[in-house]
């Protein structure tokens, strides 16, 4: 995607940027490295989104009940646990300790190399991508929940909350209609600023697994002094952080009508 | 008015309490009131005195908890409020009973069309499809004085005035033609000529549509140019309880009649400062066995420190809970202490 | 020269001994399915003679192969030619001055072409080619012409008498690559060429199906291989990335992969690993020492970029041999060892600690002397006379200096304790560590690789491959400096230059008889040690390797890649 949207314009012409370590086109590079990244780091965003909006909606409906209490807690253990703690703990336990006849077993290496041709092969990208994507979602979804939970708290309190209530609706209504659509306001942005670094990938997730994708490919640049490459990714950074600051701009409009411009 | 009709709202004993970390705070003591139909009860008392917790504790709008009703009854339509279920409930609230809040901009869902959220009750109460809510809802817009209401159905509420607000949530409240309105302070956030108008619109949709309102306000002035009866609250409790004229020409708690005192006065001295009651409401720590003004009473009585006033009555509507206006007690005896 | 020449003859009658070896395990090519390999360094080009890096010129012994190798033995064995040419078979000419080698009948390119003496003619213009900046232009040293013979014989000719002509084309640096591949890849347009960097052609056992640069390389068996049965395995995944810890748990708990390179781990830890039952570390000794290298430049950043690191900018201190020879004795070998290798290391003052004929009796460096090393500092006139614990030149500059190494646990350990034990003879070090993928990584741009040598004193290992050190030596004549015209390329990093050295290694290439190159080959060790202390030579290292229990044919090699015998590897029933 992005060789074709910013690629062919530097492809076309002889004037191809070559990294100074490969001596081969930049953008080969990071045509090869994007799939996995956005598999691997992308999934675990989504499957992260996916289960932090439910606990966060939950934890501020019923807070301070046991829900609240055990989330707060794993988002806790989440937030400050450092990737690459979470990372090689799971691959002692699901790599190592697990018996490798097991079905519980799950590779502690990343095949870059794996196509999904099958059902099988499918089987196995999921397994292969179980740990990484666990351990990135288990960061990312304690971060949002807690964005999802402080937003749901501040509307709960509203005056609108009320009405609603006072109009007969049910909580469902009240609830997931009044007080979710206010409350994804904020959590929106913070989710859509987030994208840009899935593109960034997770170094240091990539690095415990040997993912080999473009958060790898970035920190090998930099060590590797090679400033075409290390040029090319935070230029291509710098493009999806403007993008997707202004894409959340724009949901938040959708979303607010306050700020929406006529 | 129809007087003696059957109360379409009868409410005995009402306690409420709020349990918080300090302790728990006794917010309404039993209250007892009823509504008639077609009447306009207006309830007066100042800010904590359990007005508006005592509205909402009819109708389970209080968070639960750290609010809980304790005890009491709530006749409305051959139920108990305090015991339907909470589907019964949902049905009762916006469809029979509706309710308009003190704050008109912050009391609408900032994020939806205002057609939207008169629809909402229209097709929850009455069934109504997307069409016909729309139109009813066109009908309640221009029943309320908004002008071109069909466009103003797809604004959002931030695109109104404070009272276009305002007739926006009276029109939500109206909009399945309830048998009860009560209304919380819906002027105290407005501006003078704002109010007026509003008043204007509830006397004249009164008169229009012959439901019954309980209209909370601290305001006096209001009470007197729009209800039929007051009540008088303080500390959680009802003090005194009289058709409006009764109330202004002869009112017999000390409370009423200090409230009755801090009017200012056109015509009165301009030098002349206001009258202020002195001291400060009650903190409701524990269920009052005593009469909660007499801290700031200035007819206090050597009685008043050993039991409980009761509501006397003092003529055929009027009953204020004061040993003042007991009939078993003499009068001359009783203002012996006064200072 | 007897000697050698009737070792030569012993050798090359066991010609066949890797294809021997594979006895036993004969079946059908491919028959073991996917062998799976990691290297914790990534592999970035296929192309030895583009870069240094071991990881590099593993991986491409997969395809590209020398006319010999070394066996695990150090003797030499034949493979794309028929024999090891020796005087008595009258493949080395009497002079020594031209060595004459006869390609195998029948040998073709993965491609389906046949190999021919032009294309080992054009892998000598390849790597000689002007502003090409060749990697292993020290296989070629002293090499005039490579002359065709015929189809299959082509001649090697010296520019004198070379008693050890087994440099060019033996060894996994210098494997023959495609004439018709490379043809318009010469000199500076090399690195242009990323398709055939990235997949040669050559007449190994496997060819290149997929390269992704620093992270994976597949493999699948070469078709066309030399011999029916080999490979094994039908294709290879080559993974690169992560830690020695991790390459290790792989192998030898997790079973995920079946060959781990170089674990570069602490003793313990490796026993740990191997209770996983799954795989087995395996380990063999050579020459491969562990070393402090001296700047004998000036690296200092306020030089101008041209001028920093070469020779036009001498060291201000360390050019004084007592400077070197205080911080050479002021290290406790022998804890060093302890700590960082256990039974895998050897305390050594030598370069070349083996073969044991060009091992030089030199020990005078084993016995740790804090005492001697401050007198020695004193009489050359370092005080410390500002009295902040560092010592000054009479000018007052402090004896300062920056030491870098990769970034490694065992390596971070010695930093700590030799700068510990510098501090005590008062000089004050500034420690760095620098990723081995760059350190390693050869790449002219970067200023962090070890040839670049922006630092005053660097730590690595290094060894010599095959069983002559003639030009493991040769790397420290004058002109083999890295300097800016040389790309940065070389090995003399510490641009060392004595006449003397340069004048007793001509003597040693014109030397045949053994004993006598033994002599003279300890003689160059001693003047880059014991005499200069421009080395410092630490750790005799035995290099360690893990492979899967399932894994059969591995024989480690220290005189070669360690992937030498790839082609004979296989699947054994546990």
């Amino acid at each position: 995607m992005i060789d074709a949207m910013f690629g062919t314009n530097f492809a076309d012409g002889a004037q191809r940027i070559i990294s100074f370590q490969s001596r081969s086109p930049v953008f080969d590079i990071i045509a090869e490295r994007m799939p996995q990244t956005l598999w691997v780091v992308g999934m675990s965003y989504v499957v992260g989104v996916l289960i932090a909006l439910p606990i966060g909606i939950i934890s501020a409906y019923k807070q301070y009940s046991i829900f609240d209490q055990i989330g707060t807690l794993i988002s806790m253990i989440g937030f400050s646990v450092p990737t690459f703690f979470t990372g090689v703990l799971l691959i002692v336990i699901f790599s190592t300790m697990v018996p490798l006849d097991s079905i519980f077993w799950l590779p502690s290496i990343y095949d870059t190399t794996h196509e999904v041709t099958d059902w099988e092969s499918f089987k196995f990208q999921m397994r292969q991508m179980a740990m990484p994507v666990f351990v990135l979602a288990l960061f990312n979804a304690a971060q949002i929940s807690r964005y999802m939970r402080a937003s749901m708290l501040d509307n709960l309190g509203q005056d609108y909350v009320r009405t609603a209530r006072a109009k007969g609706m049910t909580e469902k209504i009240v609830v997931l209609k009044h007080v979710l659509r206010n409350s994804m306001i904020p959590v929106i942005t913070v989710i859509a600023l987030g994208v840009p670094q899935v593109f960034g990938g997770a170094i240091i997730t990539e690095q415990v697994f040997k993912v080999n994708g473009l958060g790898q490919l970035l920190i090998t640049a930099i060590q590797g002094s090679d400033i075409p490459m290390v040029m090319t990714l935070t230029f291509m950074f710098a493009i999806l952080i403007v993008l997707f600051n202004l894409i959340a701009d724009v949901l938040y409009g959708v979303l607010d009508p306050r700020i929406r411009y006529d | 008015m129809p007087d003696g009709a059957l109360p379409v709202l009868d409410v005995k004993d009402l306690k409420t309490v709020f349990k918080t970390r300090g302790g728990e705070v006794h917010a309404v003591n039993d209250v007892s009131f009823s509504l008639k139909p077609g009447e306009l009860l207006g309830v007066v008392g100042e800010s904590g005195s359990g007005k508006s917790v005592t509205m909402m504790s009819l109708i389970g709008l209080l968070p639960s908890p750290p609010a809980e009703v304790r005890n009491g009854t709530v006749m409305f339509d051959g139920d108990d409020l305090l015991n339907v279920d909470a589907a019964r409930m949902r049905d009762i609230r916006g469809g029979d009973i509706g309710f308009v809040f003190q704050d008109p901009m912050t009391s609408l869902n900032p994020v939806f069309t205002v057609g939207m959220q008169i629809a909402e009750p229209l097709r929850k109460h009455m069934g109504m499809n997307k069409k016909a809510a729309r139109a009813r809802a066109v009908e309640l817009l221009e029943l309320v004085g908004i002008p071109d209401a069909e466009r103003r159905l797809d604004d959002y509420p931030h695109q109104f005035s404070g009272g276009m607000r305002q007739r926006v949530m009276i029109a939500i409240a109206l909009a399945c033609d309830p048998k009860v309105l009560i209304a919380d302070e819906p002027t105290t956030a407005l501006d003078v000529t704002i109010q007026a108008q509003i008043l204007e619109l509830m006397k004249e949709l009164r008169t229009k549509l012959g439901m019954a309102v309980i209209w909370i306000t601290h305001d006096l002035g209001v009470i007197a140019g729009i209800a039929d009866r007051v009540i008088v609250m303080y500390g959680g409790q009802i003090v005194e309880h009289a058709p409006v004229a009764d109330l202004f020409a002869d009112p017999q708690h000390p409370y009423t009649q200090a409230l009755l005192t801090t009017i200012p006065s056109v015509s009165g001295e301009r030098s002349k400062r206001l009258t202020i009651i002195e001291g400060q409401p009650p903190i409701l720590g524990a269920a009052p066995t005593l009469c909660p003004f007499r801290d700031r009473c200035n007819k206090r009585v050597e009685i008043c420190e050993r039991m409980m006033p009761q509501r006397y009555p003092v003529s055929g509507q009027h009953d204020a809970a004061c040993f003042h206006a007991d009939p078993g007690i003499p009068k001359e005896k009783a203002v012996g202490h006064a200072g | 020269m007897t000697i050698k020449t009737a070792l030569m003859g012993a050798v090359a009658s066991l010609a066949f001994a890797p294809m021997a070896f594979a006895d036993g395990h004969e079946g059908e090519r491919g028959r073991d399915g996917e062998l799976r390999i990691i290297y914790w360094q990534a592999v970035s080009i296929l192309n030895p003679y583009l870069s240094s890096g071991t990881k590099d010129i593993d991986a491409s012994a997969l395809v590209i192969e020398p006319l010999g190798r070394y066996d695990s033995s150090g003797n030499p064995v034949p493979y794309l030619a028929t024999e090891i040419p020796t005087v008595a078979n009258g493949g080395v000419s009497e002079d020594l001055t031209s060595i004459t080698w006869t390609l195998q009948e029948g040998l073709v390119w993965s491609d389906g072409t046949p190999v021919t003496s032009r294309d080992v003619q054009f892998t000598w213009e390849y790597c000689t080619a002007e502003g090409g900046g060749c990697a292993q232009a020290a296989k070629f040293e002293g090499v005039t012409s490579v002359d065709i013979v015929d189809d299959l014989t082509v001649t090697v000719n010296f520019d004198g008498p070379t008693p050890n002509p087994y440099q060019p084309f033996m060894g996994g640096q210098s494997p023959i690559i495609q004439a018709a591949q490379f043809a318009d890849c010469l000199g500076p347009r090399a690195p242009e060429c990323t398709d055939a960097n990235f997949a040669p052609i050559g007449t190994g056992p496997f060819v290149v199906t997929d390269f992704r640069v620093n992270d994976v390389v597949s493999f699948a068996a070469n078709e066309n291989y030399r011999v029916a049965s080999q490979p094994a395995f039908a294709t290879v995944v080559f993974k690169g990335g992560g830690d020695a810890t991790a390459a290790g748990r792989a192998v030898m708990e997790t079973g995920e992969f079946d060959y781990a390179w170089n674990m570069q781990l602490a003793p313990d830890v490796i026993a740990g690993m191997a209770e996983g039952g799954v795989g087995s570390p395996v380990s063999a000794f050579g020459a491969l020492v562990e070393r402090i290298e001296v700047n004998l430049t000036d690296p200092s950043p306020d030089l101008d970029e041209g001028i920093r690191s070469t020779a036009e900018a001498p060291h201000p201190f360390l050019t004084d041999p007592a400077v070197r020879e205080a911080m050479s004795i002021a290290i406790d070998r022998e804890l060093l060892v302890e700590i960082g290798y256990g039974q895998a290391g050897r305390p050594t003052c030598n370069l070349v600690p083996a073969p044991a004929i060009y091992a030089s009796d030199n020990t005078g460096c084993l016995t740790q002397d804090i005492d001697r090393a401050n007198a020695l500092l004193d009489e050359a006139g370092y005080m410390d006379t500002d009295g902040d614990g560092v010592r000054e030149m009479a000018d007052g500059t402090p004896l300062s200096i920056l030491y870098q190494t990769s970034t490694n646990a065992v390596r971070q350990d010695f930093q700590a304790l030799i700068k510990e034990w510098w501090s005590e003879i008062g000089i004050e070090t500034e420690l760095r560590n620098i990723d081995a993928g760059v350190f390693f990584g050869g790449d002219p741009g970067s200023p962090d690789t070890f040839q670049r040598f922006y630092a005053d004193v660097e730590m690595y290992a290094n060894v010599f491959d095959g069983t002559d050190p003639q030009s493991y030596l040769g790397a420290y004549l004058c002109d083999k400096a890295p300097r800016p015209d040389t790309q940065w390329q070389g090995e003399n990093i510490n641009r060392f230059c004595d006449p003397a050295y340069d004048a007793l290694w001509q003597e040693l290439t014109s030397t045949g008889d053994l004993d006598e190159r033994g002599r003279i080959g300890a003689a160059l060790n001693d003047m880059l040690t014991k005499d200069s202390n421009v080395i410092i030579p630490l750790v005799d290292r035995g290099r360690v390797s893990a492979h899967a229990n399932s894994l059969g044919g591995i024989e480690l090699n220290v005189w070669d890649s360690e992937l030498w015998n790839i082609a004979g590897w296989h699947r054994i029933s546990e």
